[in-house]
């Protein structure tokens, strides 16, 4: 007898969430979903209210660039081993390549740029780092980043900030975040190719900021065993290299179904994802309105718009579409990521690993809860800022009006998404009516990030809610699981006006595909790159 | 007629063990130990667990028993002539350890008594970057128990994460699951359980994670229930039905079972206007929740004082809080542990590494085939079978795992062959009934004065199938065969040595009855009477019929061992006496 025991994976959005059923989310009118921003502005104030109270006796930022020239990439450097990179057969042979260390290595101690994982060395490889030694590949470092990966600057690490290589009037630049530090290892050359996490667009923003290329797959691709844990629903693997081609070979080597990560797309799924012999040669490429936003900096508009003119030139078609859902998925994102990243960490309490404060840690005569003294000095101020945002966010006073509307905005996202691609969504059950071919685009490109990246002087000065605006235009893609990449474009002639020698001269250019599309979205990214 | 030989013996009991598997072959392990009398069964369990547990398993229901017969004067205190004024409610909330081979999201092994962290995956010890894997065969014994209860299975549920912080529950969340039901049980859901903590006194906690993500599951009762003594038996019997459809075969005493009761109290002949709503049932007092209760007893004891503290308070005039309260065996009244101010919250979530399940209806409907009749069920099988009482029934069901009554059957079996080959004049009827009566009465008051626990007992059923078959056709009397069993009963059974069978024992030591003739009972009675004027005058002059079996004593103790009948002694006498 047959015994059918199916067990699905929706990767993108929960359908099953309560009051989330048919076409009842279609009730969410952009009136509601403006209320719905104010609030989330308000919920984050106030959490950082509270924050401020309950943080005075909490440390302060010590700068660790005064080791100079250090640009602090790297938090533990890899053993060379003669004895795997002697291995010349394989596609990544004597390639070294760095890996963010939120990423576990049982050879080198993975910390997650947190005093909470000080000295820990974990008891097994993650499978990408198993497929990277498979193939020859060198680990040649573990990159700094910001806590568990929440940050947009790389600013907010236990080893200290990561230091762009750029500079502006002498001070340096944000290489970006959360991926700062494999970033700079790549832009500086310390490696060939390096591993990042892109939970919000922590692989694409720092590939901008320092002029390379990042990739992040769709959802589901590479495995996210071994990779700790910030939003288990938006955190995807992804490839930072110096080119396309790099980064395209990188990726066929860890592209792989693994039965340890309940979320990795089986084989038969995978057979279904992208087109068959899709080609770049005739794009039609999206360029959604909601994106031209009045942050949009100077240079990075002019950039932006001499690419779609140089791709027009070149015979690809150019559709104005509309993203609807733009501006509420930032607010969406920063419910969601927080709520399942305080649900994340709650495994960190000294027990088992890491650190644990001196003493006792179940002190029921201050009426603290356990645990109270490791988790506070174990974490930093912006993981203990998202931890209070997302344990609020899921209380069961907060949960209907922050959680499960984010959730209906995320597949609102997705479905905006879905309304503009040729390419039906590969996971979602055909609908009657299917749209024209004319009608859809093969990809869209944005800019990854509204501005160049701002020194880290102005990071420092910016407020949170400030510095997640930076992610409005990389969130998206990612609430939605789908494949995107940022490409470095050259600034040329006027456009660089006001520009140093040592600032940044490339603008990060993002491409969205349909989820599966991923090979369609590195041929783009090729076409954008020439 | 000749002892079968040992392999044939084998040979039945095989297909009977094949049987009795039925519901086992998904998978999934049976815990039970073989008994001695079917030592063949060893070699296709897949897990024996140690001897020692059962002996322990047994003297706490030896203990419980004690303790219970010790309590049951104090359990006048129900005609409390408050009682007539407030009426108790209750509901149950009860935690079960699957019967699975591996954990409910990693491949690591349930154990119960193995090496402290000798069973813990990385997902179970919350290694940060671990997923957990849902083991499908952990769904079987949980679908069995839904199906057990009548439960309707839904189709697809999902799987949230439940937040606290406790040193037992490394990923500061448990997962769980929920599945829809009826008839008088909220809801059935799937979750993991926590690690064990032991206390080194005087601030040590030691860890033991072998039991963290075992697969429990929950059962919430509505709360219909309306006395301690029905909560204790329910919780009873949900553990019999657990255990009988292979579900959860670690009972209460042995911690895998664990029950949570909410309790309240209202006046009776009050409206619901005003007071509380639980699941739907309407007009409830304030419930206070008492906390991991591990056997009947405390169930029945807790509820108890629950029941009369809050009466007290509300006699008093003060109101009840809606709290959590603690229970230690022994105490006399509930302990307050926190208020609602204290309450966690849950922070439910839906875990984002886990899709929604999707449980085919062909599986459903395959278990459902399947599954082994229920207690209920099966003593309504017996009675009609075996024509034996409702309760002699059940004492057999509730005996052993079931094993007292497969060990029954065997020999009604048996006993069924044998009279085929008898003379029609030598067989008897009842077959059934007087089986039943021989293993419950007989065999098992043996054992119990022996004080030998039925798992190493030695008479197989085919030694009692043939000392029921020569009792019943009077070629032994009743005396023998008793005899007979305690001999089979006190055996040590000894490697390769061949043990002689009954007709053996009886031809060997002349034990066959011959019967005696008319004038050899006469000839006996009447020289009992010769001897005894003194009784012969107290039954014929002062009618003291009691005397009577007294003669018949008297005959059975001068005849030939096994040569007197009591049943015609007695014909004799009376004729005699004239009486």
């Amino acid at each position: 007898m047959a015994i059918v025991l199916e067990i699905f994976f929706v990767s993108l959005s929960r359908s099953d969430l309560p009051g989330h059923s048919g076409g009842r989310d279609r009730d969410l009118t952009s009136a509601s979903a403006q209320h719905f921003i104010s609030k989330v502005k308000n919920v984050m104030l106030s959490a950082r209210f509270c924050w401020r109270n309950a943080s005075r006796s909490c440390q302060v930022y010590r700068k660790s660039h005064s080791i100079s020239q250090q640009l602090n990439a790297i938090v533990h450097n890899g053993r060379p081993d003669p004895g795997k990179s002697a291995d010349a057969s394989g596609f990544l042979s004597g390639k070294t390549v760095a890996v963010k260390d939120n990423i576990v290595t049982k050879d080198l101690p993975t910390t997650a740029a947190s005093k909470i994982l000080t000295d820990y060395i974990p008891p097994f490889d993650a499978t990408v780092v198993k497929l990277l030694q498979q193939h020859g590949a060198i680990i040649s470092a573990k990159t700094n980043l910001d806590e568990f990966g929440m940050g947009s600057h790389s600013q907010h690490s236990h080893a200290g900030a990561v230091l762009s290589p750029f500079s502006k009037n002498g001070v340096p630049l944000s290489p970006g975040g959360s991926s700062g530090g494999s970033a700079v290892s790549v832009a500086t050359g310390q490696c060939w190719a390096a591993l990042g996490t892109d939970t919000g667009g922590s692989v694409r923003l720092p590939a901008a900021y320092t002029g390379i290329v990042g990739f992040k797959p769709s959802y589901g691709l590479l495995s996210r065993w071994g990779v700790i844990q910030y939003a288990n629903s938006l955190d995807t693997v992804g490839i930072l290299a110096r080119s396309v081609a790099d980064t395209k070979h990188l990726y066929g080597c860890i592209n792989a179904y693994d039965q340890q990560d309940p979320t990795s797309l089986s084989a038969t799924v995978r057979e279904r994802l992208g087109r068959k012999g899709a080609d770049a040669k005739r794009l039609r490429i999206g360029v959604p309105l909601e994106y031209n936003i009045d942050e949009l900096s100077p240079v990075v508009r002019a950039t932006y718009l001499r690419t779609l003119n140089a791709l027009q030139n070149a015979g690809h078609t150019l559709q104005p579409v509309s993203l609807p859902t733009t501006q509420p998925a930032l607010s969406a994102y920063y419910v969601l990521a927080p709520a399942e990243a305080s649900s994340n960490l709650a495994k960190y309490d000294g027990i088992r690993y890491g650190y644990r404060t001196p003493g006792s840690d179940a002190s029921a005569k201050n009426n603290l809860p356990l645990y109270a003294s490791t988790r506070g000095e174990g974490f930093g101020e912006e993981v203990q800022r998202r931890i209070l945002l997302g344990a609020y966010t899921l209380s069961s006073e907060a949960i209907d009006n922050y959680f499960i509307q984010a959730q209906k905005v995320r597949r609102l996202v997705q479905r905006d998404f879905d309304s503009v691609f040729a390419q039906q969504h590969p996971l979602l059950e055909r609908q009657a009516e299917i749209p024209s071919d004319e009608g859809g685009v093969d990809v869209l490109l944005t800019p990854t990030a509204p501005t160049l990246p701002p020194t880290i002087k102005e990071v420092k000065q910016q407020s949170p809610v400030e510095s997640y605006m930076n992610d409005v235009f990389t969130v998206p893609a990612s609430l939605a699981g789908l494949p995107a990449i940022s490409v470095p474009v050259r600034i040329i002639g006027r456009e660089g006006d006001g520009l140093e020698e040592t600032d940044v001269h490339d603008v990060g250019m993002q491409l969205i595909g349909q989820f599966g599309d991923d090979e369609l979205v590195l041929q783009a990214a090729e076409v954008v790159v020439q | 007629m000749t002892a079968p030989s040992n392999s044939t013996l084998r040979l039945q009991y095989r297909q009977l063990y094949q049987n009795s598997l039925r519901y086992s072959l998904l998978g999934t392990r049976l815990t039970h130990r073989p008994a001695l009398w079917n030592q063949v069964r060893k070699s296709h369990t897949v897990i024996t667990a140690d001897h020692v547990p059962l002996r322990k398993q047994l003297k706490d229901e030896a203990r419980r028993k004690k303790a219970d017969k010790k309590a049951s004067p104090k359990s006048s205190k129900t005609l409390d002539p408050r009682l007539s004024r407030w009426e108790l409610t209750v509901g149950l909330e009860i935690h079960a350890e699957l019967n699975t081979a591996c954990k409910l999201f990693s491949p690591a092994a349930t154990s119960l008594n193995a090496e402290p962290n000798s069973h813990v995956a990385l997902f179970d010890a919350a290694f940060p970057g671990t997923q957990p894997q849902f083991q499908k065969a952990t769904l079987i014994p949980a679908l069995r128990a839904a199906l057990a209860f009548g439960c309707e299975v839904q189709r697809k549920s999902s799987w949230d994460r439940k937040h606290y912080f406790y040193q037992d529950q490394p990923n500061g969340y448990q997962i769980t699951q929920y599945y829809e039901v009826t008839i008088g049980i909220k809801q059935i859901q799937l979750e993991q359980d926590t690690a064990k903590t032991i206390l080194q006194p005087p601030s040590t906690y030691l860890l033991d994670f072998n039991r963290v993500g075992t697969p429990l599951i929950e059962i919430i009762t509505l709360p219909h229930i309306h006395s301690p003594t029905t909560a204790a038996a329910c919780v009873r019997k949900i553990q019999s039905l657990l255990r009988a459809v292979d579900a959860c075969v670690v009972g209460m005493e042995m911690g895998g079972l664990r029950c949570d009761v909410n309790v309240s109290v209202r006046e009776r002949g009050t409206t619901a206007e005003g007071l509380s709503e639980y699941a739907g049932v309407k007009g409830l007092g304030t419930r206070t929740e008492i906390k991991n209760l591990s056997s009947f007893k405390a169930v029945e004891d807790a509820i108890l004082a629950e029941r009369d503290r809050q009466i007290a308070v509300l006699e008093s005039g003060g109101e009840i809080e809606g709290e959590t309260r603690g229970w230690t065996i022994g105490q006399t009244e509930t302990v307050r542990l926190r208020g609602k101010e204290g309450e966690v919250d849950y922070r439910y979530m839906p875990d984002p590494d886990l899709g929604p399940l999707i449980i085919g209806q062909d599986l459903v409907d395959h278990l459902k085939d399947i599954l082994p009749m229920l207690p209920d069920e099966t003593a309504e099988r017996v009675v009609n079978k075996y024509g034996i009482s409702t309760k002699d029934a059940r004492t057999l069901i509730s005996l052993d795992d079931g094993d007292r009554l497969e060990y029954t059957e065997a020999v009604v079996e048996t006993v069924m062959q044998r009279l085929a080959s008898l003379p029609e004049k030598q067989r008897f009827d009842k077959v059934g009934k007087v089986v039943a009566d021989w293993v419950l009465h007989e065999l098992g008051g043996l054992l119990t004065t022996a004080g030998v626990p039925w798992e190493i007992q030695t008479v197989t059923p085919e030694m009692l199938a043939d000392i029921i078959v020569h009792l019943q056709s009077n070629q032994i009397t009743g005396n023998t065969a008793k005899k007979l069993l305690a001999h089979y009963a006190s055996l040590q059974p000894v490697a390769g040595a061949a043990i002689p069978s009954v007709s053996e024992i009886i031809d060997a030591s002349g034990l066959r009855l011959v019967p005696l003739t008319e004038g050899e009972y006469v000839e006996m009675a009447q020289k009992v009477m010769a001897e005894n004027p003194d009784m012969v005058k107290a039954v014929r002059e002062k009618g003291q019929r009691g005397k009577i079996m007294w003669f018949v004593g008297q005959m059975m103790r001068r005849g030939e061992e096994g040569r007197v009948e009591a049943e015609k002694a007695r014909l004799y006498v009376e004729r005699l006496l004239e009486v």
